[in-house]
Order: C-alpha cells, then sequence, then structure tokens
C-alpha cells in the first residue's frame, strides 16, 4: 500500500514536469511542423539565469524566477526569430529547422559551460521542508512543482480557447496555408508559439533544478523525456500530451517502485517501440484532422 | 502488360526496363587518376612516419578512416534515403561490442571475430528498422534515439560481459600487429587496414549512389506517388539500405575496438554523435563526397583548436546553424559549384552537344 502511494506520488510529479517540457514540444510541433531539438537548452537557460539572478546578483527568490522564466522565453524568441523564420517555407524545411535547433543546442550549451564551468548547482527549493504520509516523504517543494505545473495547463487552456492570439495559433496549426487566406499572421503566431514553449521550458528548469542538480548537459534527459511523452500523446495534441504526460509519469513510477530505478528507462522505450507499431499516430493520437 | 506489349509492338524504341549500369559515371571516370591517387595514399604512411609526429598523424588518417565509413554510412540513411535515424551510433557500438566480447571473454582471434561485427550490427538494424522505417520523420527520431539510449543504458549499467562495471569493454585483444611488426611498421600496416576497409566501404557506397537503389530513392524524392506507381517499394528499399550502412558501420566499429583494445560506454555520447553529424552537414549532406570531406574536417578541426577546447564546441554549433540557414546543402556542393565556375571561366563557351538532344538544347536557348 505504502509502496503504491509512493508510486502515486513521484508519478504525478514527474508527469507534471514532463508536461511543463512536452507541452512546448507538441506547440512547436502543432503549429510550424518542426521538432525543436533546442528545447533542452531552453531548460538549461531558464535554471542558470535563476541561479545567476539567485547567487550572484542577489535578487529574492521570485523575481529570480521570473527572470529565469523570461530569459528561456527570449532566448526560445531568438531562436525563432534570428533561425526559424529565416528557414520558413523552404523545401528542406525540415532538415534545415533540425540541423538548425541541433546547432543552437551545442551553442547554447557549450556557452553555458564556458561561463559557468562544469561543476553541478543546486537551486534552494521555492519552499523547504517536507511532512510524511505514512512512510512516503512529501516535500512542500514537490506539491509547488505539481501546481505551477496545473496552473500553467489551465492558463495554457485558457489562453489556446479563448484569446484572439490562442484562436490563431489553433487555426495555424489545423491548416496553415487556409489561417494565412484568413489573414491570420501566422510567422507572428510561430513567435508566441516559440516564447510560451521557452517560457515553460524555463519554468521546469527553474524548479527542477532544486530537485535536480543543474549541469551544462541537465537539458538532455528531460528533452528525451519530453520526445516520448509527445509521442504517446501524439505530436500536436496539447491534450494527449497532457494525458500522456501523467501517463507516463505514472508508469515511470510504478516501473521504479516495483523493478528498480534500472528498469524504469528501458521500461519506458520498450513501450514506446510497442505503442508505435500497434498505433503509430500516438497513444492519444488523433490524427492528421483533429489538433490542438 | 499491354502498355509493355504495345511498346515493343511498336519495334522502332524498345524500353530498357533494367537501370544502364554501363552509363554510371564509372564510364568517364580518368582510372589513371584514380591509380595515382591509390598508390599515394599507399605510398603516405611511409613518408609520413618519418616525422617525428608521424605516428600521431598516421593515428588521425586511421581515425579518419573509420569515421568516415560511419559518416559515408550515415549519409546514406539519412541524406539519400531521408530517414532520420539516430541509431547509427548504437550500431557501430554493437559491431565493436560483439567482437569485443567474444574476443575478450571466448578468447576468439580478433581476427575471426571481426566478421561477425557487421553481421550482428546488420541484424540489429534490421530488427530496429521493421517498426521504425514504416514510420515518418520525427518518430523515426525518437524511436531511433530511444534505441540509441538502450543501448547506452545496456552498455553502462547492462552485465559485466558487455559494461564491465560501467567502463565497458576494457583489455580487449587488439589484432597485434604492432608486437608482430614493431611500434612504427605496425601502425602502417594498422593504416593499410583501415584505408583497404574505407576503400571497400567508399566503393560500394559509390556503386549504391548509382545503383537502382540510389535512383530509386531520387525517384522518391522527387514524386513520392510516381515512383510508388512505378514500384519502387519505399519500406523494402529503406530496409536495404539501413541494412546496407549498417554492416559497413557495424564493421569500423569492429576494426575500432582492435585497433584501440578497448570500447568506453562514452563511445555513443551525445558529443561524438554531434562530431559525426556535423561532418555530414558541413560536408554536404546527400552528397557522395560530402561525408568525407565533412569527417576530415572534423578530425582535423579539433586538433588544431585543442587550446580552445570549449569554444570548439561553440563554434561548431554556430557554424551547424549558420549552415542550416545558408547553405543548407552544405559546403561540398559549394566547393564543387565554385570549381565548376572557374574552370569554365577560363575556357570559351562549350559547344553545345551534338545529335538530336543539342538541337533541342539549341532551340530551347534561342
Amino acid at each position: 500500500m505504502e509502496k503504491l502511494f509512493q508510486a502515486v506520488y513521484s508519478g504525478i510529479l514527474y508527469g507534471s514536469v514532463y508536461g511543463l517540457m512536452a507541452i512546448g514540444l507538441t506547440l512547436i510541433w502543432g503549429a510550424l511542423r518542426m521538432l525543436n531539438l533546442a528545447h533542452g537548452s531552453l531548460y538549461l537557460v531558464g535554471g542558470y539565469v535563476a541561479w545567476t539572478a539567485l547567487n550572484v546578483l542577489g535578487l529574492p527568490m521570485l523575481p529570480a524566477f521570473a527572470l529565469g522564466i523570461i530569459g528561456a522565453a527570449i532566448v526560445g524568441l531568438l531562436i525563432q526569430v534570428l533561425l526559424i523564420n529565416r528557414i520558413l517555407g523552404r523545401p528542406e524545411f525540415f532538415n534545415a529547422a533540425m540541423i538548425a535547433t541541433v546547432g543552437a543546442s551545442i551553442a547554447i550549451e557549450s556557452a553555458v559551460l564556458i561561463l559557468f564551468g562544469a561543476r553541478v548547482k543546486q537551486m534552494p527549493p521555492v519552499i523547504s521542508g517536507q511532512f510524511k504520509i505514512g512512510a512516503v516523504l512529501i516535500s512542500y517543494q514537490a506539491l509547488v512543482i505539481i501546481a505551477a505545473a496545473a496552473i500553467s495547463f489551465a492558463l495554457l487552456w485558457l489562453f489556446l480557447g479563448k484569446t484572439r492570439q490562442g484562436l490563431a495559433i489553433q487555426a495555424v496549426s489545423q491548416q496553415m496555408d487556409a489561417a494565412r487566406l484568413m489573414g491570420i499572421p501566422t510567422v507572428a503566431s510561430f513567435m508566441i508559439v516559440m516564447t510560451i514553449s521557452g517560457a515553460l521550458a524555463g519554468l521546469a528548469g527553474v524548479l527542477l533544478s532544486s530537485v535536480f542538480y543543474l549541469a551544462p548537459t541537465a537539458g538532455f534527459n528531460p528533452m528525451i523525456k519530453a520526445l516520448v511523452v509527445t509521442i504517446f500523446g501524439g505530436l500536436g495534441s496539447v491534450k494527449g500530451t497532457i494525458w500522456a504526460a501523467y501517463a507516463i509519469g505514472l508508469m515511470e513510477a510504478f516501473l521504479q517502485v516495483y523493478f528498480g530505478a534500472g528498469a524504469a528507462l528501458p521500461g519506458l522505450f520498450l513501450f514506446m517501440i510497442i505503442v508505435l507499431i500497434i498505433r503509430p499516430s500516438g497513444l492519444f493520437g488523433l490524427g492528421e484532422a483533429q489538433r490542438l | 502488360m499491354m502498355q509493355d506489349t504495345a511498346v515493343q509492338s511498336s519495334g522502332t524504341s524498345t524500353i530498357t526496363r533494367r537501370l544502364d549500369l554501363s552509363a554510371g559515371p564509372w564510364a568517364t571516370t580518368n582510372w589513371i587518376v584514380l591509380g595515382i591517387a591509390l598508390l599515394a595514399m599507399l605510398a603516405l604512411p611511409w613518408l609520413v612516419i618519418q616525422l617525428s609526429i608521424g605516428r600521431f598523424i598516421l593515428h588521425l588518417l586511421i581515425l579518419f578512416f573509420v569515421w568516415s565509413i560511419v559518416a559515408q554510412s550515415w549519409n546514406l540513411v539519412m541524406g539519400v534515403a531521408g530517414i532520420f535515424s539516430f541509431a547509427q551510433l548504437a550500431l557501430f557500438g554493437i559491431g565493436g561490442a560483439t567482437t569485443g566480447a567474444l574476443a575478450l571473454h571466448l578468447q576468439w582471434s580478433p581476427w575471426v571475430s571481426l566478421w561477425l561485427a557487421p553481421i550482428t550490427a546488420t541484424i540489429a538494424a534490421l530488427i530496429i528498422g521493421l517498426p521504425t522505417l514504416r514510420l515518418r520523420g520525427p518518430y523515426v527520431v525518437l524511436l531511433t534515439l530511444a534505441f540509441h539510449e538502450l543501448f547506452r543504458n545496456f552498455h553502462t549499467q547492462g552485465p559485466t560481459w558487455i559494461a564491465g562495471g560501467g567502463y565497458g569493454l576494457r583489455g580487449v585483444p587488439k589484432f597485434g600487429l604492432e608486437d608482430m611488426l614493431g611500434n612504427d611498421v605496425g601502425r602502417i600496416a594498422y593504416y593499410y587496414m583501415a584505408f583497404v576497409l574505407f576503400a571497400i566501404a567508399t566503393y560500394v557506397i559509390w556503386r549504391i549512389f548509382h545503383s537502382p537503389i540510389g535512383v530509386s530513392f531520387y525517384a522518391l524524392r522527387d514524386s513520392e506517388t510516381y515512383a510508388i506507381s512505378r514500384g519502387v517499394d519505399p519500406f523494402r528499399f529503406k530496409m536495404l539500405l539501413f541494412g546496407l550502412s549498417a554492416f559497413f558501420t557495424g564493421l569500423a566499429g569492429g576494426f575500432y575496438i582492435h585497433y584501440n583494445g578497448n570500447q568506453s560506454p562514452a563511445i555513443l555520447s551525445f558529443s561524438i554523435m554531434i562530431n559525426l553529424l556535423a561532418g555530414i552537414v558541413l560536408g554536404g549532406w546527400g552528397t557522395f563526397f560530402g561525408p568525407i570531406l565533412g569527417t576530415g574536417i572534423m578530425t582535423v578541426l579539433p586538433e588544431l583548436m585543442r587550446e580552445v577546447e570549449n569554444y570548439r564546441n561553440l563554434s561548431i554549433g554556430v557554424i551547424l546553424a549558420l549552415l542550416a540557414i545558408f547553405a543548407a546543402r552544405g559546403l561540398g556542393p559549394m566547393i564543387a559549384a565554385g570549381v565548376r565556375t572557374l574552370s569554365r571561366a577560363g575556357r570559351p563557351a562549350e559547344p553545345p552537344p551534338k545529335g538530336k538532344e543539342g538541337e533541342y538544347a539549341a532551340k530551347g536557348r534561342r
């Protein structure tokens, strides 16, 4: 029973984090049909900017965290403006975008290495302390992460469904040409999408750097997990991605609790391969027609 | 059927159904130049070894041969077939681990076990390919990355016969050339071995570029629907190419482990993958000479930038991003185009080609 509770608790925590990372990827895929392989480096930017604001500039915690999120959003926007906007509409867009984002991610990672060194850093939690339910330790930081993720998902839901810009993004990802013909500025929509996904990755980086360590290579793992989540959720579907994030988080936690930490990743990948054989459009995939 | 008979009965023109191999680029190749280049490559190590850093330069050349086999195979998969596979390094590692484990734990001779490396790599590729190659772009990226991570995980944390407690395979028997021939001549012998593997792989890949397989992929790229309707089965051709590229990659991995004497899981690190990818993109993705040129640059560049190692990765990243924007086809085609315009500038304008085609061309120009 305690094991079960532990697994559910960790699973929801993982799911929140994966969701924050994966939604950016899936939004970008939906709008631009591009695999943003620089997403992990946005996570890094969020973590390191917040760390610098906190420890070097001596800012209080909340402004420092806000700076981290803003920093990641700006870098995301810069990638869009400097790189992606210039290759939009080319026949080899998929290749070029992949190479450009890989390049950006290498550049950001090595810039972080040059600026901060390879030694790992850690952020303090937003609220320190923990309490016990049975034998399961629950930290306040974990509750903060879970709440922050849930609030972000709700805000994103409202933004996409209720605002003009959100509806424009939905239109662009459903049918780009038709959206453009209706007078929707597609490039502006892309820029908004990149900014949002940068901010979400930055938020994940800020919150997670107190749970895990912050190192120049720390962005890779969250990105891989986020990629797995987007696959399960069906690329381009926000609702599916959120469900998939929690499903994957729970599955990983159950594998860890019942089969040991080493079983989680292989188990996840094997499951992913099986899912893709049976359902090539993802577990919650809605097909091409219905996205977002 | 109807169409076939109709064409044949018209008599004047017959359709050759098979690709006319005698019209390939080998028809116009200057074999004398190629022979001289080959002799130069064979004589090169004896000159280089005279230098004080000769053994190190030979080592770099051997590395270049090994990695350019991998880059060429990867280019075959990525550039020619358009399969966004990130499993190439894992296949390299599988090749190395196969022969390494056999030689280390079962005391096989490396000369024998080496030949199992390409076979297991090919089998592994076919197993990955079966679920993967039916899918499209992003899914292929994710599945192959997942496979890479799985193998890396196995190599780091798996049973001792492969993971060695996180150190990988250590103390693997080498080919033993340096014991037989001494350090200098032994290194030259390794050079010859690597060169022969490189030459065979390059020749086969060159032929593949202009074989029915290669041409099918150009057809698929230009018009997928039409190519499929003409009987090109994308899945079958992709599997074939994926298997072929795995064969040479596995062979390179097998040679590499018996040259180094070890294979650490670090061989599967992201940075090595990036280096390879950068080489392919830099040289020209989807072209024949591109990956060779790119690997050459990526072998020499780190040595020149050894002092500023951190800035090396930074510049690789920036260069990749810039290439994607300004020269998505890579340096190779750019250089080739430059050479062509230069050589054309010196010569008077070419006469139009003779015969019917020439007439049409001339008319078109007017």
